[in-house]
Formats: C-alpha cells, sequence, structure tokens
C-alpha cells in the first residue's frame, strides 16, 4: 500500500514534527514555540505532498508557514519575550473553562477519527482515484472543479471570514489618528514661524577624541549646550559629560600658548 | 522517482554550504576576547542593554501581518481558478468577480479607517 | 504569431502538468544536474558582484575593482576568501542559536526555488534523455513564492535574535516590506497562469512558444519587476538598510561568514526571481523571435537554451545594477503606500480584466465573430478589451488631470522683485528675480513694513514682529 520511499519519508519526518510539536508545549521561550510550530507546519506540507496533493502541501508551507506563523512571530514579539511565562488568570474560572473545552475537543475528535473508515481497500480506492485526476484533469484543476462546483457556497463564505478578519485586526491594533499628521514641509514652516531655533538645533559636539551624538556642543563660554543632545538620551540619562573634554582642550590649549612662547 | 525528491537535493546543497562556510569561518577564523565587541552596535553612544523598547514590535506590524494573510488567501483562491479557468465557465467568473468585490470591502473599510497609512 | 490563434479558442486546451519529460531521468542525473544548477548559481553570483561593482562604477565615471584577476574578476573571491578569514562575532546580547540558524535559512532558501527553472532544451546527458531543467512540478512557480515566505524568517529572525535595535528595527522593516510586495507578485502571476493554464515552468515556456508572455500580460510584466525588486531588498526599495536610519538593518551584528550568507542569499534571490521573470514573461531558454526564425531555429532547443536563458537572465541583473546606479532610496511610509494603496488594487482590477478577456476569448461570453482585415474575431473579445482600454484611459485621464491641477496649483508664477529681508531671514532671489531695494527696514529701526511685495504673508508679518517683540 505504501510505497518504502513514502514510509522511509514518514519515519524520518514524523519523529521531527512530534518533537518540533513537543517543543512548542514546553519551549521555555515563545520564539522557539513559534518556530517549532513552524516546523511542524512545514512537515505536514511534506506529508500533503506525499500523499499526492501537491497544492494542499504548497498552501500549508505558503500560507501557514509565511503567513500565519509570521503572524505569531509578531504576535510574540509583541507582547514581549517574558510575558508568556505569566500564569495568573485574567478571567476567572478561565483555566477551567478551557479545561473543559479541551476534553470536548478530544473527544469529538476521539470519535470523528474512530468514525472514519481506514479499511485498507477504501484508502487505497481513495488514493487511486486522486492519482487518476492528477493524471489526468491535473491536481489544481481537479481541486478548482471541486471549489467551484460542489463546495461554491463554501468559498463565497470565506470572503466574509477574511472580511471579519480585516475588521477584528483594525479593532485590535489601529489607532485611530485624532489630529491629522503634520508633515515635514509643515514641520519646517512651524519651526520659521515661531522664530525659534530656525537653522535647526545646534548639532552635538565633534572632538577629536569623541564624537557621537551624546555628547553636548560646548558654547561659547565653555558650558554645555542642552540642544544639542536628544531628549531621548536625557531620558536614559546617557549623556556624557564634557568636562573631561574641557581638560583636555585646557590642556590644548595651554600646550599652544606654551609653543608659542617659546 | 518522485519529482520532488530533486527539490530536496537543491535544499541539501544549499544547507550543506551554508553551514560548511560558517564552520569553517568559525574554525579558520581568529578568536579575540574584547569586551567592548561583543556589545550591541552603536554609533558611538552607550549602547542599550536591550533592544528597542525591550525587544519588542510596535503593533503596527500586527495589522500588516493579518490583511498579508488576507489577501494571501485570496490569492490562493485565484490561482486554482486560473489554471482551470478554460475547463471551468462563465460561472466560475462570476463567483470570482464576487469573491474579489467582497473581500474588496474588506480593503476599502481597512483603507478608510487609515489602517493602511505609515507613519 | 497572431494573438487570436495563439489564445483563442481554436489552441488546444492546456494541460496543467508538466511538458517536461523526466521518465528517463535517473536519480544520480537528477543530482548531478542540482550540482551543476548550484556550481551554476555561485559562479553567477561571484561573476554579478563584480558585474555590479564595475557597472556602477561605470555610472560613476570610476573605474571600480580592477586589480585582481583579469579586469578584477577575481575580486569578489577574494572578498569571500577575507571574509572567511575574519572573526566571526556573537554579540553577548543574541540568542545564540537562532542567531546561528537565520543566515542558514536565509542561504539555504534561496537556492531552493532554482530547482524548478528551465534552463534549456532537452539534451542527452550520460546517455540519458533529460530536460535542462532539475525537476518540474505542477505547481512548481507556488513553489517558488512558498520558499520565499519560509526565506523570510531568516530576516525575521536574524533582526530579532540579535538582541539590538537597529537589526530588530530593520528586520522587521525587512519583513513587513517583502511580506507587502508579495501579495501585489503573487497577483501579477495570476494572469500568466490565466493564459498558459499551468502553474508548471515547463508548461508555461512551451505555452509560450508562439508569443512570449511579455505581450498579452505586459501589465503584470511590469508589476513583477518593481516587486521583485521590493522583494530582493534591493535599491531604490532597500529600506531594510538604510545605512543614515539603521546602518546595516537586520544584518548590521553579523560578521564573517554568517554575513556573508545573509549577502549570498541576497544575490541568488536576484537570480532566483529574475529567472522566474525570465521563464515566465520572456520565453525563459526559447531563442529571441528573429534567431528562431534562423533555419527552422537550429539556435534553439537543447544546449543552446542555456545561452538564451542566461542572457535574459543578465538582462534583468543589469537592470537591478541600472535601478541602483540611478534611484535614490524612496522613504518607508511612501513605499508601504505604494504597495498596498496603488500596487494590490490596480493588479487585482488588471487580474479580473484579464480573467475577463480570456473568458472571451474562450467563448465564455458569447460565441459571435466579426471578420477584421481577413482574421476571425470574437465579438464578446472586442468588447471587453474596449471596455477594459475605456476604464485604463478613463483613470488614467483623471489621474493626469488631478497631477496637472496640482502642478498647476503649486507652479505660481514667483513675483518679479524679492524682498530679501522681507521675513526677517535673508532669502536670496530665484533666476529672473530682481532685488528689492532695500527699504527703510534695513535700518537700525528695522520697523515692520506690512505693504511691501504680494508675497508677504501673514506667517512672515507675525514671525518679523516676534522678531521685535
Amino acid at each position: 500500500m505504501t510505497s518504502t520511499a513514502e514510509a522511509v519519508g514518514f519515519w524520518v519526518l514524523a519523529p521531527i514534527a512530534v518533537i518540533a510539536a513537543l517543543g512548542l508545549l514546553f519551549a521555555k521561550k515563545a520564539v522557539h514555540a513559534a518556530l517549532g510550530m513552524a516546523l511542524v507546519m512545514c512537515i505536514l506540507g511534506i506529508f500533503y505532498i506525499m500523499q499526492k496533493a501537491d497544492f494542499l502541501g504548497v498552501i500549508q508551507v505558503f500560507v501557514y508557514t509565511g503567513a500565519v506563523m509570521m503572524l505569531f512571530l509578531f504576535v510574540l514579539m509583541l507582547v514581549g519575550v517574558d510575558s508568556s511565562d505569566s500564569v495568573v488568570e485574567t478571567i476567572k474560572g478561565q483555566r477551567w473553562a478551557s479545561f473543559l473545552l479541551v476534553i470536548g475537543l478530544a473527544g469529538v475528535l476521539f470519535f470523528a477519527i474512530g468514525a472514519a473508515v481506514i479499511d485498507e481497500t477504501t484508502v487505497q480506492s481513495g488514493m487511486d482515484k486522486l492519482v487518476a485526476t492528477n493524471k489526468e484533469t491535473g491536481n489544481v484543476t481537479g481541486l478548482a472543479e471541486l471549489i467551484f462546483g460542489q463546495y461554491v457556497w463554501i468559498f463565497e463564505v470565506t470572503s466574509a471570514l477574511l472580511i471579519t478578519a480585516a475588521l477584528g485586526a483594525m479593532v485590535l491594533a489601529h489607532r485611530e489618528r485624532l489630529s491629522p499628521r503634520i508633515t515635514q514641509a509643515e514641520w519646517a514652516a512651524k519651526r520659521v514661524r515661531d522664530n525659534k531655533n530656525v537653522a535647526g538645533l545646534p548639532a552635538p559636539g565633534v572632538y577629536a577624541r569623541h564624537n557621537a551624538v551624546d555628547t553636548p556642543a560646548l558654547l561659547p563660554d565653555g558650558t554645555p549646550s542642552d540642544l544639542s543632545v536628544s531628549r531621548v538620551l536625557v531620558a536614559r540619562d546617557q549623556v556624557a559629560t564634557t568636562d573631561a573634554l574641557r581638560d583636555v582642550e585646557r590642556h590644548m590649549a595651554r600646550e599652544i600658548e606654551e609653543g608659542g612662547s617659546k | 522517482m518522485n519529482s520532488y525528491v530533486p527539490i530536496l537535493f537543491m535544499l541539501g546543497l544549499g544547507f550543506a554550504f551554508a553551514a560548511l562556510s560558517v564552520f569553517t569561518s568559525l574554525v579558520v577564523g581568529p578568536k579575540r576576547y574584547n569586551r567592548a565587541k561583543l556589545e550591541a552596535y552603536e554609533c558611538g553612544i552607550q549602547p542599550t542593554p536591550h533592544a528597542a523598547g525591550g525587544g519588542r514590535v510596535p503593533i503596527k506590524y500586527y495589522l500588516t501581518a493579518m490583511l498579508f494573510i488576507i489577501f494571501d488567501i485570496e490569492s490562493i483562491f485565484l490561482y486554482p481558478f486560473a489554471v482551470a479557468f478554460n475547463k471551468l465557465g462563465l460561472f466560475a467568473l462570476v463567483e470570482m468577480v464576487l469573491f474579489i468585490l467582497t473581500v474588496f470591502i474588506a480593503y476599502a473599510y481597512v483603507w478608510r479607517r487609515g489602517g493602511l497609512e505609515w507613519d | 504569431m497572431s494573438f487570436v490563434t495563439a489564445y483563442g479558442v481554436a489552441a488546444a486546451l492546456p494541460m496543467e502538468n508538466p511538458t517536461a519529460d523526466f521518465s528517463d531521468t535517473p536519480w544520480w542525473v537528477a543530482l548531478i544536474k542540482a550540482v551543476g544548477v548550484f556550481v551554476y548559481l555561485l559562479i553567477s553570483t561571484l561573476l554579478v558582484i563584480w558585474f555590479e561593482r564595475r557597472v556602477i562604477g561605470r555610472m560613476q565615471q570610476r573605474p571600480g575593482p580592477n586589480r585582481n584577476g583579469p579586469f578584477g574578476l577575481l575580486q569578489t573571491l577574494a572578498d569571500g576568501m577575507k571574509s572567511m578569514l575574519k572573526e566571526d562575532i556573537t554579540p553577548a546580547n543574541a540568542e545564540k542559536f537562532i542567531y546561528t540558524l537565520a543566515p542558514l535559512i536565509a542561504a539555504t532558501m534561496a537556492f531552493v526555488s532554482f530547482a524548478i527553472i528551465p534552463l534549456g532544451g532537452t539534451v542527452s546527458m550520460f546517455g540519458h534523455e533529460t530536460p535542462l531543467q532539475v525537476t518540474d512540478v505542477p505547481i512548481a512557480v507556488l513553489l517558488v513564492l512558498a520558499v520565499a515566505s519560509v526565506g523570510v524568517y531568516g530576516i525575521i529572525l536574524a533582526g530579532w535574535s540579535s538582541g539590538s535595535t537597529y537589526p530588530l528595527l530593520g528586520g522587521l522593516r525587512s519583513t513587513a516590506q517583502v511580506i507587502s510586495y508579495e501579495i501585489a507578485m503573487g497577483l501579477s502571476l495570476v494572469a500568466i497562469f490565466l493564459y498558459s493554464g499551468s502553474m508548471s515552468t515547463s508548461a508555461i515556456v512551451s505555452a509560450q512558444s508562439s508569443l512570449w508572455y511579455i505581450l498579452p500580460a505586459f501589465f503584470s510584466f511590469a508589476v513583477y519587476v518593481i516587486t521583485m525588486v521590493g522583494e530582493t531588498n534591493r535599491l531604490p526599495f532597500d529600506l531594510a538598510e538604510g545605512e543614515g536610519e539603521l546602518t546595516g538593518g537586520f544584518h548590521t551584528e553579523y560578521s564573517s561568514m554568517r554575513f556573508a550568507m545573509f549577502f549570498l542569499g541576497e544575490y541568488v534571490n536576484m537570480f532566483t526571481v529574475s529567472a522566474l521573470a525570465t521563464t515566465l514573461f520572456l520565453g525563459g531558454p526559447q531563442a529571441p523571435p528573429l534567431i528562431s526564425a534562423i533555419n527552422d531555429n537550429m539556435f534553439g532547443g537543447g544546449w543552446w537554451g542555456l545561452l538564451w536563458f542566461t542572457l535574459k537572465l543578465w538582462v534583468f541583473m543589469f537592470i537591478f545594477v541600472w535601478l541602483r546606479g540611478s534611484l535614490p532610496r524612496v522613504r518607508y511610509d511612501q513605499f508601504m503606500r505604494f504597495g498596498w494603496k496603488f500596487l494590490i488594487p490596480i493588479t487585482l482590477a488588471w487580474v479580473v480584466a484579464v480573467a475577463f478577456i480570456r473568458g472571451a476569448q474562450l467563448g465564455f461570453l458569447g460565441d459571435s465573430k466579426l471578420t477584421f482585415a481577413g482574421r476571425e474575431l470574437s465579438v464578446a473579445t472586442v468588447v471587453i478589451v474596449s471596455i477594459v482600454a475605456v476604464i485604463a484611459l478613463a483613470a488614467a485621464w483623471i489621474w493626469d488631470d488631478k497631477r496637472a491641477a496640482k502642478a498647476a496649483a503649486e507652479d505660481e508664477a514667483p513675483p518679479e522683485e524679492i524682498d530679501p529681508f522681507e521675513g526677517g531671514y535673508p532669502v536670496p532671489p530665484l533666476p529672473g528675480q530682481r532685488l528689492a531695494e532695500p527699504g527703510p527696514r534695513i535700518s537700525a529701526t528695522r520697523e515692520p513694513v506690512l505693504s511691501t511685495a504680494s508675497t508677504t504673508s501673514a506667517t512672515s508679518t507675525f514671525a518679523k514682529e516676534e522678531d521685535h517683540g
């Protein structure tokens, strides 16, 4: 029934898929878990192709590994790495409810799989039919005939699902803009109108020893200019002091003076 | 021989080459410890201990990924339609136009709400 | 080479399965072909980096690398060797395992897609008749897209695992960019599938024997070329590594061979998207029209295909380099706006239009024919094509009108006379403008004068008053 190549492929890939799936459950870092799941999705795609469902297999990789897992990764990176360890129940009784749901799902899956006919002749005849279709009409055409024939209603309803997805994403992630966006040109005009720092803020200090945005420029009287360093760096307390540089400067000035008098 | 096996050949060759190159450079290359070398890159100032925002991603990207999925699924339905079009006939064309129009509602909604703005 | 006979009802309904015959190809011949394609790609990459630097050099009026080997051809090899001998640094903040995995994914996935690209016709290899193509499957083109979407993992994981700000932002930008342009790319391919009725590369190439798809699917070609630049993160769309903002983007922290793997991946990806463009739009390994007419196509098929394929591939490589040499980088919001608000809807509209045109050709919209200039055309085709053309023209017209109105609004003739000190700050005159005689304002008092030239706006008056207050 199964060819040797297929059996070998299955016994090589299936353990990897199981290990990756367990990694999804037990990985400490959320991103590792997501990668485990991406691997499972890839291997599922290969299984489909081994079962002669070419289009389904490549779509599995394309949509699940490519798009859905990318969304997962974004979400994981969105919430931060550590928050996955949080075990605080935000909704009361959530854990028990999810436990019951899991039992229910397991029961449904158990009976659904148990009720499926998996005797060898049925499977073989289904496989033969698929191989014949792949050869005569083609895998994709056969699928298209099903989508636009028997399942056309489901296909049309899918579009409603997609609208819901867009709606949900907008509700969850979109921040409505309350005021119009200020463009670069408007900022420039505003700067001139306010007549403050029209030529831009002073540039940070540039010295022979140190050349970075965290070093304030020195005003003519030797005091550092607060305007020349970014607010962010001030907030982070990362601004370099200019004392040392001033000392160096003084030292150099003295050397020059000494050189001049010699 | 299954026609997918040669693809695995290419995968194997590519991976072998990449892994071998990285491994060789690890063996051949020098190793000189320097604390500054191991710090995160920064243009002169003190590097922050973590990546911006604690390594978190702006939520904006979630929306992009979600929209990507929506259009991905739309194009997935377009492929079998396109391939089998000559056998499907007018009915499929009408159905497909309906489908595209419905998904376009989602697109128009996101556009109107400003979900496609990027600043 | 008539359009109607090539794509009309008369043509036999195409089969979606590959037309290339691999029945006489044992596994070891396939392996040899795979190694051959792999070496072809590596050598091409070495060459194209040299080519790029030389051509950019020419465009910028400097010689480019010319020391190592004849014409500097060995420069890339020397660079590669040198990068191998450099220290491979893993930053202290990095997530060690993923940090190593990311460049491996990026480089590996780049090679996979080339397995389904037809490089030539059927040749005899070690006593076996086999096509010059590693393999072909019914969903070959989709496979390229799937592999590309897995390859994106290399970018996002590299950015995330570096544990540093610039790579994180660069990786995110890059990922968002690639997935955004992948949609438009995928949609642009639908037109090809509509014409060819197949997603297998060999079937698409053989369906182009009478007419390359660049003509009937010209708009898809334009969209594809734009998106392929966006997909490969190349100028003018290399926002992920905008040096002024993000240093090196997602690979900022990488060094030595791990960096080189990203570099290799980028160039191999350029070859992959170009090869796909060649296959889908330019007839793949088929000889160009005039040459194919010579002596009953004596320069087509077999090993000759490899020559034509390589030439077409390098045309795209030149375009990549040319773009890099001539265009500045776009801004990120402009880039995303272009992708989401222009490319995607217009490509969808194009796909619908092609579906209608194709449906008319196949006779789904009525069978009535009319004869024009000795050719039989289906009425439906003519009607649909005219409707599409009218809509396109109207859209272009409206767009052009709007742009002209906007340009007219902006393009006010500057006043003939300018007061350089009017706003309180010195402004140089435009060409052709006369300097106004310095008024009394320049004198010590500098009283604001409200009735100067017509350009005196409320704001500048305001600025002046504040200046004095």
